[in-house]
């Protein structure tokens, strides 16, 4: 189990994030991500990922509060939160989450109710797709850097 | 980085082939080292951008401080002043605005600041602008963007030593009025042009305009006939003078208020500053924002004397053409690569020309006419009288000096670069190898006004200090050999144009006939000539660097020991520039025009005053890491040599300074010798 696993496991990823960038659920972006990490933060993909993760989910949640608020929906916060959502995920390469933004952004301008909804809809969706993926994504990482621990030792850093 | 290294180690190479440099070496540690330090505050409600910010710019070797909201960003600036470099800054944040924040960094700390969004919306984009912003990164932010944020603290700082300049020199505000003037010619052309193009937009802007002072004044639009009453009036007033009021009394136009004219001239100023890296920005113009107040209009106004090269140059090439404004440099790179390839004749640039500035034959058109005559005068370089003498396109000068007697051809190409450093497309022209037709045409126009203004020049005499660039003056009389006459001519005005050193810059870039500044322009030609003698040194590439040193050296030489060091530095920057021209733009797009446009406009603000040295001190500093001392040394001891043999004795003062500096070389200075007693 312990070292046979890494080229395996390093192919899996691979092939996982080939998926995800032709899905277009990854962009360039994510590798820039990527090329951030370093032997001064190791594990920076997933610490910046994460973030991501716990900020996307505050928005989601106030997006939906406010959209939930049936008399009136303040859409110019709305736009806040969208701006703040494109930022963060156009940032570590959430492409197509950052493309729902967008139309959400565009309906929301609009004051388009149900267009708002709808795109909610579909952002949560994609946030979780995306969210799955990377989590998935990341344990093939903590397993492969486990093996290669193991195999190396003189290189294990975690 | 990568560009400022690749700078250094193509200048280190070249000094090597002429083993004159043993500083090379240090100076490239140096200019590695640079940006590293820079104190960057990081301002951002979104703290996963917050991480990612703050890992790119320590990679960048900054030093980040981080903060997640802007109040108590504000707070820190405030407790630390002077700890910080440069403000980056997101534009939604829930407790201050990014705009509001921007406000006060710019009016408390004076830091620059710039903008980040995902909101890439022109509205968006322009609303940074119009508050003060630097510059306006759309999410997501690369790492190679936050690589060159240094270039807006090095700006800044050049712009505030200009702003230094003028208050320092009152006295010399008449006998600088004309340079003035020239400037503003030039500025006026090339927003006349924008104006144009602007006309349209106005009214968008306007309703996207959430400033609530927007509201409070009547809705004038400007149209280009107005706006140009308008330029023509602060065209006589000179750029410290126009204030709101007497420009609208100049303008005499009913019904115009004074906001009006305020907010237009604040508008014209921010466009002129942004125009060279966004197309955006030109809306601007016409949306002009809030009606300044009188702090910031003030400032604004100082800063378009040092933008105008920047901005208006960039509109006068490729204005219009130019869609993408991050790519500004590379349209123009485009455009004269094409000029100078041959595949544009030079009626088409005329064309364009005319297009851009909205006048059918100005000066400036006339200029590129010229070059096609300069071709066909080329293969007969001895016989080509000063005006026509300016080739516009030369093949690469890689002779020695010494050796050389400095052909007429290589003066040509002395001039040519020149006027593209001012107007920042040096670098690209030097990449071509080849001068740009333009700059050609600008030389020609140059050498022309000098003969007309020869009596002028004599008028304004230079004071004793300034006198110091009639150096590049004679260097350039002996390199011409064939046009001696013209050089002698043209040497005499530059002593003159001396006192005018900072408006020369602007004037280069404008080189409208119309202005009196030729004497400037002169001044800087003949600084082109030295430049040419170095280029010839080095490789040919650095055409651009030697020239800003010659005219630099000139103020260095009064002040000795510390400011010809400076002196160097300065010059070291643009060769670096020069050469490596293509790597900047290939990486860093309209930045590296930027970099080119601020040689020389540092170059004049050193000319223009030896008293505010220190406080450039950092600046230099900074440009001498970018390219190498030896070279410009070399080229500096040829101009000692020249100004001592000089038959003025005006100069004689800076030339003694120099002298003693720098060892004669005797072969070409006698030959210039007898050139210029001829």
């Amino acid at each position: 189990m312990l070292g046979w696993g890494v080229d395996r496991l390093r192919a899996d990823m691979s092939r996982l994030l080939a998926i995800l960038f032709h899905q277009g659920v990854l962009d360039e972006q994510f590798l820039q991500l990527q090329q951030l990490q370093d032997e001064s933060s190791p594990n920076f993909v997933s610490e910046v990922v994460n973030i991501y993760f716990h900020e996307s989910e505050k928005l989601l949640r106030n997006l939906r509060g406010l959209l939930m608020d049936r008399e009136f929906s303040d859409y110019k916060k709305m736009g806040i939160h969208l701006n703040q959502f494109m930022g963060s995920s156009s940032s570590i390469g959430a492409n197509r989450v950052r493309n729902v933004c967008v139309a959400f952004r565009a309906a929301s301008e609009q004051n388009n109710r149900a267009g708002c909804l709808r795109a909610l809809e579909l952002l949560e969706h994609e946030y979780c797709y995306l969210k799955s993926k990377l989590h998935e994504l990341f344990q093939m990482e903590q397993q492969r850097v486990l093996a290669a621990g193991v195999r190396y030792p003189l290189q294990q850093q975690h | 980085m990568a560009a400022l290294q690749r700078v250094a180690s193509s200048l280190s190479t070249s000094a090597s082939s002429y083993g004159s440099c043993k500083g090379s070496g240090a100076d490239v540690m140096v200019s590695d080292q640079f940006p590293a330090g820079l104190r960057v505050l990081v301002v951002d409600d979104d703290i996963t951008c917050l991480r990612l910010l703050e890992k790119m710019l320590r990679r960048c070797l900054y030093h980040v401080t981080t903060c997640s909201r802007a109040t108590a960003a504000l707070e820190l600036l405030r407790e630390r002043k002077g700890c910080f470099d440069v403000v980056l800054s997101d534009v939604h944040m829930p407790d201050m605005d990014g705009f509001k924040l921007l406000e006060h960094v710019g009016l408390e700390m004076d830091l620059p600041v710039i903008m980040m969004s995902a909101d890439g919306r022109t509205s968006a984009v322009m609303r940074g602008i119009r508050h003060g912003a630097c510059d306006y990164l759309i999410k997501p932010i690369r790492e190679e963007e936050l690589k060159n944020i240094w270039q807006h603290v090095i700006r800044k700082k050049w712009n505030e030593n200009k702003e230094q300049d003028h208050s320092g020199s009152f006295e010399d505000n008449d006998r600088h009025k004309r340079g003035n003037d020239d400037a503003e010619n030039a500025s006026s052309v090339n927003e006349g042009a924008e104006g144009r193009s602007i006309a349209k937009e106005d009214d968008d802007t306007d309703l996207e305009n959430d400033d609530p002072s927007a509201s409070k004044k009547p809705r004038v639009v400007w149209s280009v006939e107005l706006h140009q009453q308008f330029v023509s009036a602060v065209n006589q007033l000179g750029i410290d003078k126009a204030v709101p009021k007497r420009i609208l009394e100049l303008m005499n136009v009913p019904g115009l208020t004074r906001e009006n004219v305020a907010s237009h001239l604040q508008g014209r100023v921010s466009l002129g500053f942004w125009c060279s890296s966004s197309p955006d920005v030109r809306f601007a113009y016409g949306g002009a924002g809030e009606a300044p107040t009188s702090y910031k209009f003030r400032l604004y106004l100082k800063r378009l004397n040092g933008v105008a090269q920047q901005g208006g140059m960039s509109n006068t090439f490729c204005g219009p053409l130019d869609s993408n404004g991050k790519l500004n440099p590379l349209g123009r790179f485009d455009i004269q690569a094409l000029a100078a390839s041959g595949q544009i004749p030079p009626q088409t640039l005329a064309a364009l020309h005319a297009e851009l500035f909205g006048r059918p034959a100005g000066g400036l058109v006339t200029t590129v006419d010229q070059p096609a005559l300069l071709q066909a005068s080329m293969q007969t370089p001895k016989c080509i009288p000063a005006e026509h003498g300016v080739p516009f396109r030369q093949p690469n000068i890689s002779k020695h000096f010494p050796q050389n007697v400095i052909s007429v051809e290589e003066v040509a190409s002395g001039f040519g670069a020149w006027p593209s450093n001012s107007v920042g497309t040096a670098g690209p022209s030097s990449n071509l190898g080849g001068m740009n037709s333009q700059n050609g045409t600008m030389l020609m126009d140059i050498l022309q006004q000098q003969q007309q203004q020869q009596s002028q020049q004599q008028s304004s005499l230079p004071e004793p200090s300034r006198s110091i660039n009639v150096q590049p003056s004679c260097l350039v009389v002996p390199a011409q050999p064939s046009a001696a006459f013209q050089a002698g001519n043209s040497s005499a005005s530059v002593n003159q144009n001396c006192s005018y050193n900072r408006n020369a810059m602007i004037d280069y870039s404008l080189l409208s006939p119309q202005s009196n500044n030729s004497s400037l322009n002169i001044g800087q030609i003949s600084n082109g000539d030295l430049k040419t003698t170095g280029v010839s040194v080095y490789s040919g590439s650095g055409s651009i660097s030697p020239l800003s040193s010659c005219s630099v050296k000139p103020d260095n030489t009064s002040q000795q020991g510390r400011s010809s060091t400076m002196t160097i530095r300065a010059v070291r920057q643009l060769p670096g520039l020069g050469p490596n021209s293509s790597s900047f733009q290939g990486s860093y797009g309209a930045k590296s025009s930027e970099v080119l446009d601020q040689g020389p406009l540092r170059n004049l603000g050193f000319v223009g005053k030896c008293t505010s040295i220190p406080s450039r001190l950092a600046v230099d500093e900074f440009e001498s890491m970018m390219s190498n001392l030896d070279h410009e040394k070399f080229y500096m001891e040829t101009n000692g040599n020249k100004v001592k043999q000089e038959p003025n004795i005006e100069f004689m003062d800076n030339s003694r300074v120099g002298i003693p500096m720098f060892q004669p070389l005797p072969p070409v200075s006698s030959d210039l010798m007898s050139v210029f007693t001829e």
